[in-house]
């Protein structure tokens, strides 16, 4: 573990940006939330932020982007795109790394999506300790407060000074610079960021009842329970902002565009929620997921359940995004769980 | 980026000829550009692409025993890119992704008797099976087909019925669910289940294949209950919203108390013991 | 893609403020574009001449009496395809606030002592009220892009792509700061997406220029205002803005 004064810390940003060699981006605040964006000097960046609006995973898997591009003006050519930006990303929180991690496995998975394993490759990922929480974040019990790995590099803010665990090679490199005034830490300064560790898991406001191992069985179990969900999602607008902002969720839509000589274009994808009414549509009018219930059941399943059987994790990293979020207040995981978990007896 | 590391970049192919079957239904015959075969099993698809307009998955309708390096579709016009396909021309180009997906278990039904059971547009993937089990007709035991459509100006595959009709070798039936009076029809009228009772179906030796639009399944299923078919000895193909076909984009996944599958990559062909339970499968 | 031949296209105005066609025209570098695809045969925003061979109509503003409709009717049997747009047009837009008022006062505020000579219509109507329409451009007024972006579908035979979810999903993509957060209302949450957000992208809300989704959850929409502090009366004004015309046709249903 290195350790480094708050203000190398900001030369050493306003270094990077000057360098030009990767994008910088990092957290800024936005009238009164915060948001991932590109740095134009280390004065922006805010280490100090409960949560931003959305994940840093629009960086790796944009909003909207191009996979192909085509034109038609005598046969077809088609060619794959991907807009790479290399970046350095500074100030993740843990529950966001997990859920890059996550992500990765995803698109990893067979077939590779290089749209975005290589935007993932190229980017350094440097987290940081929450010092403030969201209040409605759960972090704490999906273990997802602190984390071991998946960062390249990160923070701790002790005061006036960070400090700095060093995760990969990667991370390393980028340490590597003449003019940084760094020095290794002391072992009180070690223990200084356990006890910060520690103290994280005890500021959540709001917690799951249970160990989240059984969430897989519990949403099974509750599966048929049409009552419960009707009950639930009668509120829902299928406004797809709870899918959106969630740093797990990856479904898209894909549309092509031809600009106005109509012989040439791009074909894009698009994020996508399975909240939205036409998710599951087909042509002629069949939807396989036709009731608000039904899609509100089926975001908790994937959250709690599917995922899990596909991949091993539970993909709900607890950063409340959501249920912040959802204008009707009724996309809280912690809520629905909890219901289901104090139900399960009866 | 190089171009075969995007799974989402299709390849070039040309429409070698194009035949119109019926009202809204068109077979193609494609070739790739590249001159190579396509390489797919039977109850695969390949997503289609209008550069323009977008991409539709499609089963491919022949069977890898065809002659040649092409393959064939059949597309009923529906929506957005069925539309434009079907103002396409011989020497037109097009798109291919694929062949995507898991297919018929042709390993497995070998050996044994094979009921097909198609209703309408359910004949263009069972098709590339059927075919399959005609050129190696030595390798399956007894090969009945039934096959239904609304009304006799339904029925696709004319030329080919009409041998399926002769051939000594399979039990071909077939039924319209309504004959105008002014058409000659000589089969039965009526629901496709009503052609199930009348069979004989060798229950330790015999598996049923069936496709067709989801309200059939419900009810081919249910008669098949009556005449005690196994459920592990029934495989079917379903359809769903499909914007990948590659297992990412979350459209095409059907859910159940258990599991969830991707009818792109777990699929479209799936025994029906393995997907009873899946509410939201049938 | 491209058809051999540019169809015909010509633009009408009925009751509106001819904002959406004053759109058209100012696409500047991109009217050249667009003539590349379409022949205008009549276009009063830049154009004198006119013509009644057309194969594309474009529709601005809302039907508010029978001279109208019979002229509307006249075009849908002229033309091959019919396009809505501008609410106005699509969902009655500004002209149909007065639905939900009292007739007698609007037509004295608007007309004056000299009402007794206009036989305008009670409601204001969109003009899918009157004839089939193919295809609506939505807003108040259109944005260009996304007027391109239907001419474009309609000369290529493809469908235009026009969402039918909330604007809300735009908002978040473009990582707005959600009115609600702000302690303002907004309808985005009901309203057709397709405009990028743009006015919540501005620091405003949503009005609902657009109109309501197919499907729009309305009643828990209007029970969110009021929880987050509207009144009833707050509540209806907003929905009344841009939506009496939709409210209305839903309840008939
Ligand atoms: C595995 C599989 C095999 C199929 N085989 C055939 C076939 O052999 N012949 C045939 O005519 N049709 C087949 N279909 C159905 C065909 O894919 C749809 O009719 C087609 O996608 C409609 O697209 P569209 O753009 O014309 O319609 P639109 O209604 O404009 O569709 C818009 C978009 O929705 C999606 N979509 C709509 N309907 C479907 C659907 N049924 N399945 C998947 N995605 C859909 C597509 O992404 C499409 O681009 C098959 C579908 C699947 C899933
Ligand atoms: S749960 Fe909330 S955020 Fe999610 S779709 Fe419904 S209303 Fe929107
Ligand atoms: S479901 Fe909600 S709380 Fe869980 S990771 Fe997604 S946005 Fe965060
Ligand atoms: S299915 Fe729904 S919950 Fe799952 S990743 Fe896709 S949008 Fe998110
Ligand atoms: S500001 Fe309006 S449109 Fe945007 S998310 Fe909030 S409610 Fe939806
Ligand atoms: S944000 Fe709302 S009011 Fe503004 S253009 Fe879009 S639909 Fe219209
Ligand atoms: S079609 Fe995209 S996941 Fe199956």
């Amino acid at each position: 573990m290195k350790v480094i004064k708050k203000e190398d810390l900001e030369n050493f940003v306003d270094e990077l940006i000057a360098n030009n060699e990767k994008e910088v981006v990092g957290v800024k605040s936005k009238d009164s939330k915060y948001v991932f964006d590109k740095l134009e000097n280390a004065e922006e960046l805010e280490l100090d932020y409960d949560v931003t609006i959305l994940p840093p995973k629009k960086y790796f898997m944009p909003q909207r982007e191009t996979l192909v591009e085509y034109e038609t003006r005598e046969g077809i050519e088609m060619e794959a795109v991907n807009e790479v930006v290399p970046r350095i990303i500074i100030g993740i929180h843990p529950y966001d790394l997990e859920a890059i991690k996550q992500m990765d496995k995803v698109f990893a998975d067979s077939p590779e999506d290089d749209n975005y394993l290589e935007k993932r490759e190229k980017s350094v990922l440097i987290g940081v300790n929450m010092k403030q929480i969201s209040e409605w974040s759960f972090a704490g019990s999906m273990g997802t407060a602190t984390i071991e790995d998946g960062y390249d590099l990160m923070l701790t803010d002790l005061g006036d000074r960070y400090a700095v665990e060093i995760g990969t090679s990667k991370g390393r490199e980028l340490l590597e610079r003449e003019s940084l005034e760094m020095r290794d830490a002391e072992p009180e300064e070690v223990e200084e960021v356990e006890n910060i560790e520690e103290n994280i898991q005890n500021g959540f406001e709001k917690e799951l009842d249970f160990s989240p191992q059984n969430l897989p069985w519990l949403l099974a179990e509750n599966y048929g329970d049409e009552d419960f969900w009707e009950e639930n999602a009668e509120d829902c607008y299928s406004c797809g902002t709870c899918n959106i902002v969630c740093p797990t969720c990856y479904c898209f839509d894909v549309q092509d565009f031809s600009d106005i000589s109509l012989e040439e274009g791009e074909r894009m994808r698009q994020w996508d929620g399975c909240m939205l009414e036409a998710f599951a549509e087909v042509a002629g009018g069949e939807n396989f997921r036709e009731e608000r219930a039904e899609r509100y059941r089926h975001r908790y399943m994937r959250k709690g359940r599917y995922l899990y059987n596909r991949f091993g994790d539970i993909a709900c990293v607890g950063c409340g995004r959501c249920s912040s979020q959802c204008v009707p207040d009724i996309a809280d995981p912690t809520d629905i769980f909890n219901k289901l978990w104090s139900d399960k007896d009866e | 980026m190089n171009k075969k590391d995007s799974p989402y970049l299709p390849e070039n192919a040309t429409i070698l000829s194009v035949e119109k079957m019926a009202e809204r239904e068109k077979l193609f015959e494609i070739e790739l550009d590249s001159g190579e075969q396509l390489g797919h099993d039977p109850g695969q698809f390949v997503e289609v692409s209008v550069p323009g307009v977008g991409e539709a998955p499609i089963s491919i309708s022949s069977s890898p025993t065809k002659e040649g390096n092409s393959f064939e579709l059949c597309i009923r016009k529906v929506g957005n890119v069925t539309n434009v396909i079907h103002n396409l021309k011989e020497g037109d180009k097009i798109g291919i992704r694929g062949p995507y997906g898991e297919g018929f278990p042709v390993e497995e039904l070998r050996g044994h008797d094979v009921i097909f059971i198609a209703g309408g547009l359910g004949i263009a993937p069972l098709r590339s099976l059927i075919n399959y089990s005609l050129d190696n007709r030595e390798e399956f035991e007894d090969i009945k087909i039934l096959y239904g459509c609304r009304k006799p100006c339904e029925l696709l595959y004319e030329d080919e019925v009409e041998e399926w009709r002769d051939m000594n070798n399979i039990d071909y039936r077939e039924t319209v669910d309504e004959c105008p009076d002014d058409v000659c029809w000589e089969g039965n009228v009526g629901v496709i289940t009503t052609l199930i009772p009348g069979i004989d179906i060798d229950l330790d030796n015999s598996y049923t294949v069936v496709c067709g639009p989801p309200i059939m399944y419900r009810f081919v299923l249910q008669e098949l209950k009556e005449k005690k078919v196994p459920d592990e000895r029934i495989y079917l193909s379903l359809e769903r919203r499909m914007k990948c076909g590659v297992g990412k984009c979350g459209h095409c996944q059907i859910n159940g108390e258990k599991e969830e599958l991707y009818v792109c990559q777990d699929g479209p062909v799936f025994n029906y013991d393995n997907i009873k339970d899946f509410e939201e499968a049938l | 893609m491209k058809p051999e031949e540019r169809p015909k296209a010509a633009f009408f105005d009925f009751a509106g403020c001819e904002g959406d066609q004053l759109q058209v025209a100012n696409l500047e570098e991109k009217i050249l574009d667009l003539l590349n695809i379409v022949e205008l045969v009549s276009f009063r925003e830049v154009m004198t001449e006119h013509s009644d061979d057309y194969d594309v109509a474009f529709i601005e503003g809302s039907i508010t009496d029978s001279h109208a409709e019979e002229r509307l009717k006249e075009i849908r049997n002229n033309a091959d395809i019919v396009v809505a747009i501008g609410a106005c047009a699509t969902i009655g837009g500004i002209n149909s606030i007065r639905n939900a008022q009292d007739f007698e006062k609007v037509q004295e505020r608007v007309y004056g002592d000299e009402r007794e000579h206009y036989e305008a219509w009670e409601k204001a109507k969109p003009a899918k009220a009157v004839v089939d329409v193919d295809y609506e451009v939505h807003g108040c007024p259109i944005d260009r892009e996304e007027f391109l972006h239907v001419v474009q579908s309609i000369v290529m035979g493809r469908e235009p792509n026009i969402p039918d979810y909330p604007v809300c999903v735009e908002c978040k993509l473009n990582e707005n700061v959600c009115a609600f957060e702000r302690d303002e209302f907004c309808v985005g949450p009901v309203t057709r997406a397709g405009c990028d957000s743009c006015c919540v992208n501005e620091g405003t809300i949503c009005w609902g220029c657009r109109g309501m989704i197919d499907n729009p959850n309305e009643e828990a929409h209007e029970e969110v205002l009021e929880e987050y502090g509207l009144t009833a009366e707050e509540v209806m004004k907003k929905f009344d803005l841009y939506f009496t015309w939709q409210k209305e046709a839903r309840e008939d249903e």
